[in-house]
């Protein structure tokens, strides 16, 4: 009877669900591969056609150019030059985002000001600027601002002889010796403050007493770095014209001075919407309760408004920083040399166009998708866990 | 301009993906007698050569540029004129009989190469150095130059430059994208020069750069400089090009390799101008010249009858191009001299070594029989 039942209640393969859900999932990564590969064969094949060359011998052959601004001799590797237009690209993304985020952020915030004037001028900024295309404002930074108004080297701006401004870049004051050990310090310093803060919050958690774990922190770490100045002989160096250049000092190309400014007002205004956005989430009664507790609207906005805005932000912020980091890649047209005008270089040079160009785009895939990465990993550190 | 060369460049590359398919099928078929037919067809690049499709289209397509005063420049009416461009004119004449049978696809400086390797052109005219690694690695051959260039320094007449090597430090502004970094890297290291080389997608924006001081020095191929001397805002006496030449650039029309039918028509399409300048035939006197002329070599040049005692015949050296082929390129476009007088003397550039070989030049041609 048992067995009788269970054998009748059997269904046959063809219309068991699990069965054919995995057959169905087979059959679409199979085509899927079948696609794939097809692709590829016929990439083989018409490549081998063309006689182009795909292999990555090239990065081995002297670059044959130089970097303005680097340390990059022309009998170095392709691959050399390579790595230096990335650190480029990083060095250029890294500054733009910060002082994005930090410049939106505060154009949001003044978009919901009660000062008229204030939120008027910020309302006037995003709506330009954000209206605006990239490569526009690029090059009106690169011709107008920096070819136009800054003055010739013959007549450099020397404001309080610390730093000279022409159009030739930007020169600033700057430490003498390794910038590895001055980093290395920073980073110490900085590890100390964080290190400080947690102490102190946890101390403050349990005697109920004020912390105050940020001002020690951040005087641990101006001390730390200080003693570590002078112990490690760090010197200033001015910068001062010297013929048509400048010596000393930490000279910053005009072309990164034009890429940074342009890729901060750009982003920053796409920033400062999101910023709003969020802020205007934020449940009312979260600033009703702040006021209720006579918190100041600075507390307010720093203590209960952004950490909840932030929350919500963070997902269209990292939209936001792998544009910035894409977008960087018109600093080529400027003579910033950057990943893509150094691969640009490269090829005009000498190298193959196909394998060079294909490398570039892997290299901005992995940047983009490594930024991804941590944007989704702060994006899950901060989200509400709802149980 | 730069736009639809992206969208051009997007659907080639895209197309190396999708279109293979029917070729490696056509070539694998093409074993097999029954398919023969229709795989000669579609089959274009693996054995068909250039020059028979090229026939067969009736026209050229010339990879060229559109603003470089003097090579190729957009006239009012929106046709290329230039050096380069009347090349792209006598080939047409050569292998068509018609020189205005050519298509001219303007190209970047980086993508001329991969348009030349895809077969979006049949020949590259572009101001294009001739160098070992693009010969070897571009998959291109070139051929006859058509103008010898070199790589030179234009500097701000004020500027108290007179040579070269005394300008230490300097920033040096170039065009991306092809040999002049390296060019400049090179003769910076040799004199100890420490340059600044900056480079820019855009004449243009070398131009703003170095009208607003940015840069010291404007390095590049010395015909070109001349151009852009030519038509530089404040007047040519404004700027002053300094007598070093420090790089060889040897400009020549460029073909895909594995093709020696469509090379050589094109190199004597190239050949027959300079020839034409050696005989003394221009565009003015060919048709005289060629019925009143007693000289074999000149008749044989112009595919004329030459009588003999067994009758008459016409020379074919068998290139595959009409035997007339010379005749239609001096008619139609001119010899080199009458080129060059049209499009870079102008500008204020000498014949120099780009005069013929009885002149003290290099332009040597070799003979047609």
């Amino acid at each position: 009877m048992g067995s009788l039942s269970s054998t009748s209640s059997r269904v046959p393969l063809w219309r068991d669900v699990r069965v054919l859900r995995w057959a169905f999932q087979l059959l679409v990564l199979a085509g899927v591969f079948a696609f794939i590969f097809w692709l590829y064969n016929n990439y083989q094949v018409n490549i081998s056609k063309s006689q182009i060359q795909t292999d990555l011998t090239f990065l081995d052959n002297p670059a044959s150019f130089t970097i303005p601004g680097n340390d990059f001799d022309q009998s170095q590797p392709v691959r050399d030059a390579l790595v230096q237009g990335f650190l480029n690209t990083l060095r250029v993304a890294f500054v733009g985002i910060l002082l994005a985020t930090l410049l939106g952020t505060l154009v949001g915030i003044a978009r919901l000001s009660g000062n008229f004037l204030l939120r008027a001028v910020a309302t006037a900024y995003v709506e330009v600027v954000r209206n605006l295309p990239l490569l526009l404002l690029l090059t009106f930074m690169n011709l107008a601002v920096v070819l136009q108004t800054f003055p010739r080297i013959e007549d450099a701006w020397l404001p309080l002889d610390l730093f000279v401004i022409s159009n030739r870049g930007l020169a600033l004051p700057w430490f003498e010796g390794s910038g590895y050990v001055l980093l290395g310090v920073v980073v110490v310093a900085l590890l100390a403050m964080w290190l400080t803060v947690k102490i102190r919050n946890a101390q403050a958690d349990k005697n109920g007493k004020p912390a105050y774990g940020l001002r020690i922190g951040v005087l641990i770490a101006v001390v730390i770095i200080a003693s570590g100045w002078l112990l490690l002989g760090f010197n200033w160096t001015l910068p001062f014209v010297e013929g048509r250049g400048t010596v000393g000092g930490l000279r910053l190309d005009p072309s990164f001075f034009a890429l940074l400014v342009a890729l901060v007002v750009y982003t920053s205004s796409h920033i400062a919407e999101i910023v709003r956005g969020s802020i205007l989430a934020v449940p009312k009664g979260q600033g009703e309760a702040a006021d209720a507790i006579a918190l100041s609207s600075g507390q307010k906005m720093r203590l209960i408004i952004l950490p909840q805005a932030f929350r919500v932000a963070m997902p269209a912020l990292g939209n936001q920083y792998l544009n910035l980091i894409k977008n960087s890649s018109l600093g080529a047209t400027i003579s910033y040399f950057e990943l893509t005008q150094v691969a640009q270089i490269t090829v005009g040079n000498g190298s193959p166009a196909v394998p060079a160009f294909t490398l570039t785009l892997l290299v901005y895939l992995a940047i983009s998708l490594v930024t991804s990465l941590v944007v989704n990993y702060f994006n899950r550190k901060l989200a509400l866990v709802e149980r | 301009m730069k736009k639809p060369m992206m969208a051009l460049a997007a659907v080639a590359a895209s197309a190396l993906f999708l279109s293979g398919c029917a070729a490696t099928d056509t070539t694998e078929e093409a074993t097999t007698a029954a398919t023969q037919s229709t795989s000669t067809s579609t089959d274009t690049a693996a054995s068909v050569s250039l020059l028979e499709s090229v026939q067969a289209a009736g026209v050229v397509r010339c990879g060229t540029r559109d603003a470089l005063p003097g090579f190729a420049v957009l006239d009012d009416s929106g046709e290329h004129v230039g050096f380069d461009s009347d090349f792209c004119k006598a080939i047409a004449a050569a292998v068509l009989g018609d020189a205005t049978a050519v298509e001219m696809v303007d190209l970047e400086t980086a993508d001329r190469f991969t348009a030349l390797q895809n077969g979006s052109i049949d020949v590259l005219v572009r101001n294009t150095t001739w160098t070992a690694t693009r010969d070897g690695s571009e998959a291109a051959t070139f051929l006859q130059p058509n103008f010898y260039d070199g790589q030179g320094m234009m500097v701000a007449a004020n500027s108290g430059y007179s040579s070269v090597s005394q300008m230490k430090g300097a920033i040096i502004c170039v065009s991306k994208g092809t040999t002049t970094e390296g060019n400049a890297a090179l003769e910076s290291s040799r004199l100890g020069l420490n340059w600044e080389v900056r480079s820019f997608d855009d004449t243009d924006l070398i131009l703003e750069a170095f009208i607003a001081g940015q840069c010291d020095g404007w390095s590049s191929d010395v015909s070109q400089l001349t151009g852009f001397r030519s038509a530089y805002p404040e007047g040519a006496a404004a700027l002053a090009i300094l007598p070093e030449v420090f790089s060889k650039e040897p400009l020549a029309p460029a073909v895909l390799d594995g093709d020696t039918a469509w090379a050589q028509a094109v190199n004597w399409a190239i050949l027959a101008t300079i020839q034409a300048e050696e005989f003394g035939i221009t565009s003015a006197n060919v048709d005289q010249i060629a019925s009143s002329t007693q000289d074999v070599s000149i008749l044989r040049f112009l595919g004329q009858e030459i009588e003999s005692s067994d009758g008459s015949a016409v020379l074919d050296p068998s290139l595959g191009l009409p035997t007339d082929f010379a005749y239609q390129v001096v008619k139609q476009v001119g010899n080199y001299g009458e080129i060059f007088a049209r499009h870079l003397a102008p500008l204020g550039l000498e014949r120099g070594v780009n005069a013929l070989w009885t002149d003290g030049g290099i332009l040597y041609a070799p003979p047609y029989r």
